[in-house]
């Protein structure tokens, strides 16, 4: 009785996976906010696609976890399959075992390092993320212009060191404040790490208060992290409307500390729409289309001004 | 329990003051004192500033009390941790669930703890319907004690009575608690909860939390049955079930208390920072362990104290914020911190090695 159960149970494992459209989906990790929005439309998304069956995994931020899954959804037979990096250097192997078995990869979100050399049944869905950082730092350029002030100082919260959005946020921030568009000339202070957290940038935040240096922006890789250092000001009686403070994401916790007029600017990444884009650059791929290879969903300056566009988006 | 030392009226063996160690807790004390003072040097030789002191214009006060401050509150989340874990130590286990117990309690706590209304507008990271709303605090933190309890009493279960190493025991409580986590609003993360859950981190509430757990447990493990019985089995737990103690059940209560302190930590990182999310306290408990292990806590078993820890704790704020204040580069940071917690113990060694060959 119990072997017949067992083997039925297999039985209709083996029966799901044999389906026309299944898509296998392999995400960087599950605990992060903005890849769990993504996921979320990738997933509502598949909902409304009649025959498309989706496959979700966690690669829990392990390279060589991501690099299995995508091995096993091969070896299931999968159609296509979605890859959000882990290590966005470590896509080649993907790349190779994925065109060794002629199954079409899209990769979401994070640009892979062989982004240039991708085979033809492989593309790459984002944001570009030279603009997130761009747009956000020119926001805080113009909010310290507006103030009438020609110079200022500002302090830099960066995310993961080993984050290659982090990097380009970084490295946007540095190019708009020496750049001709700013328009302010802007010092930075220091520029440090929070990991993304709210909590370590609210610590963060408090140790560069102590040193009692004035300072007049806060330019943050992401919206949690400027929350922290949000937090942190109120705490220290900061009056916010002399602080700028520039984040990025749109989320949702984001959006009320900006409708508290705390946050003065953030920058929409439209998750959702990455991952519905991935799905219809997979699905194509599938059905042997031609799709651009580089994909990208724009990002968008969120101010006071226009807010009420983005409370329901992410 | 016979101390290592008091060799005195044994064998023949001649008692010499000289030999009388020095508490543990001092060595740590100087050793905190130590970085104090080289933070205070390296600032005034490289950034013309003072660490501790207050040196600019126009503020009143001898010390520099906003960075006294942080150095303190940025490490009493991990801190309230850190004193269950050395209980744990002390008697002769360990535990790796605490930061995967943080995550756990967080979003279970925030999703009974949020208000109804955002700047007017419904709450966007409602979790439940209307009826989980604006609920008393108490019941956030009763639910979130709970999540604790039930953690460690899994934890203490596995390890008392099937006998698997608590190592392996609370690692997969940490793979589990850390999924359960997810699992509970599916990696969402959970915001925006009542005025009354964001007063408990307000502020210095969390030191004041920490501090009074902290002489809570110094005078539980010092003065109580349950203080000594626990040096007891971490000492040399076949004597101590041999006299008659039930190790069992006392291992239950370790591990119990070691799990609903994670929880307070939970709670009040929570309402620090206003949210809770999936990924919270990953690494809390090496920090933890590595502030217990810092101040003196040997990992044989047997041997520490709170005292020690919070001083641990203290070494680790002061880093944190003597790196910031120096001005160095995040790159380095890290490396610097790994090199100091593998350093601290390598003296501790040392003293202890020099003492036995006397």
């Amino acid at each position: 009785m119990k072997k017949t159960l067992i083997i039925a149970g297999f039985a209709a494992l083996l029966g799901t996976s044999a389906i026309a459209q299944d898509v296998g989906v392999s995400m960087a990790k599950f605990d992060d906010n903005f890849l769990t929005v993504l996921r979320n439309g990738l997933i509502d998304y598949s909902k409304t696609l009649p025959g498309v069956n989706l496959q979700v995994e966690d690669a829990q931020n392990d390279v060589a976890k991501q690099l299995d899954q995508i091995n096993n959804f091969i070896a299931s037979g999968v159609k296509a399959i979605i890859v959000n990096p882990v290590d966005t250097s470590a896509t080649q192997a993907m790349s190779d075992a994925a065109a060794a078995a002629g199954v079409p990869l899209v990769y979401v979100n994070r640009e892979p390092i062989n982004i240039d050399t991708l085979p033809d049944n492989q593309a790459f869905v984002a944001s570009n993320e030279m603009d997130s950082g761009t747009l956000e730092t020119l926001e805080v350029c113009r909010l310290l212009k507006e103030a009438g002030k020609t110079e200022a100082s500002a302090y830099v919260i960066m995310g993961e060191l080993s984050n290659q959005a982090a990097v380009m946020r970084t490295k946007d921030i540095h190019d708009v404040i020496g750049g001709p568009d700013c328009g302010v000339k802007i010092t930075i202070l220091d520029e440090q790490t929070s990991n993304w957290s709210r909590d370590e940038a609210q610590n963060l935040m408090t140790n560069w208060m102590s040193t009692g240096t004035p300072f007049d922006a806060v330019i943050a890789n992401n919206d949690e992290s400027a929350i922290g250092a949000i937090q942190a000001m109120k705490a220290g009686n900061v009056d916010m409307k002399s602080v700028v403070v520039g984040g990025v994401d749109a989320t949702q916790d984001a959006l009320a500390a900006m409708q508290a007029g705390d946050l003065d600017a953030t920058v929409f990444q439209d998750a959702a729409g990455q991952g519905k884009g991935s799905l219809d650059a997979a699905l194509a791929l599938a059905d042997g289309k031609a799709v651009d290879q580089k994909v990208y969903i724009p990002f968008q300056l969120v101010t006071p001004a226009n807010i009420g566009d983005f409370l329901s988006k992410n | 329990m016979a101390q290592p030392n008091a060799t005195h009226g044994l064998g023949g063996l001649k008692y010499d003051p000289s030999k009388k160690a020095r508490p543990q807790e001092l060595n740590v004390f100087i050793a905190f004192v130590a970085i104090v003072v080289a933070f205070e040097l390296l600032g005034r030789l490289i950034m013309g500033e003072s660490f501790l002191f207050n040196t600019r214009e126009g503020t009143e006060g001898l010390f520099n009390t906003q960075r006294l401050s942080i150095i303190i509150l940025q490490v009493s989340t991990v801190g309230i941790i850190a004193i269950g874990v050395t209980q744990v130590i002390i008697s002769g286990g360990i535990d790796l669930s605490s930061g995967s117990v943080v995550g756990a309690t967080a979003m279970v706590a925030m999703s009974f703890a949020q208000t109804a209304l955002v700047n007017g507008n419904p709450n966007p990271k409602a979790i439940f319907g209307d009826w989980a709303m604006d609920l008393p605090v108490l019941l956030p933190i009763l639910i979130g004690l709970g999540v604790g309890l039930i953690a460690g009493l899994v934890n203490g279960a596995l390890i008392a009575y099937t006998r698997i190493p608590p190592f392996i025991a609370t690692l997969g409580m940490m793979v589990s608690a850390r999924g359960f986590a997810r699992w509970w609003s599916t990696g969402n993360p959970i915001s925006f909860p009542t005025e009354s859950y964001n007063a408990i981190g307000t502020g210095m509430n969390p030191v004041f939390v920490f501090i009074v757990l902290a002489v809570l447990f110094h005078l539980i493990m010092t003065y109580t049955k349950y203080g000594k019985h626990n040096y007891a089995i971490g000492s040399n737990e076949q004597a101590t079930r041999m006299s008659g103690i039930n190790v069992d059940r006392h291992k239950m209560l370790v591990y119990v208390i070691a799990g609903m302190l994670a929880s307070v930590a939970a709670i009040v990182v929570s309402s620090k920072g206003q949210t809770a999310q999936a990924n919270m306290g990953v690494m809390y408990e090496l920090d933890a362990i590595a502030m217990a292990v810092i101040g003196g806590v040997s990992l044989q078993g047997g041997r520490g104290s709170i005292i020690g820890t919070v001083i641990g704790a203290l070494i680790f704020g002061v880093i944190i914020s003597g790196f910031t204040f120096l001005k160095l580069d995040a790159y380095y940071q890290e490396m610097v911190k790994g090199a100091i917690i593998v350093g601290a113990v390598v003296m501790d060694q040392w003293r202890q090695r020099a003492r036995t060959r006397g």
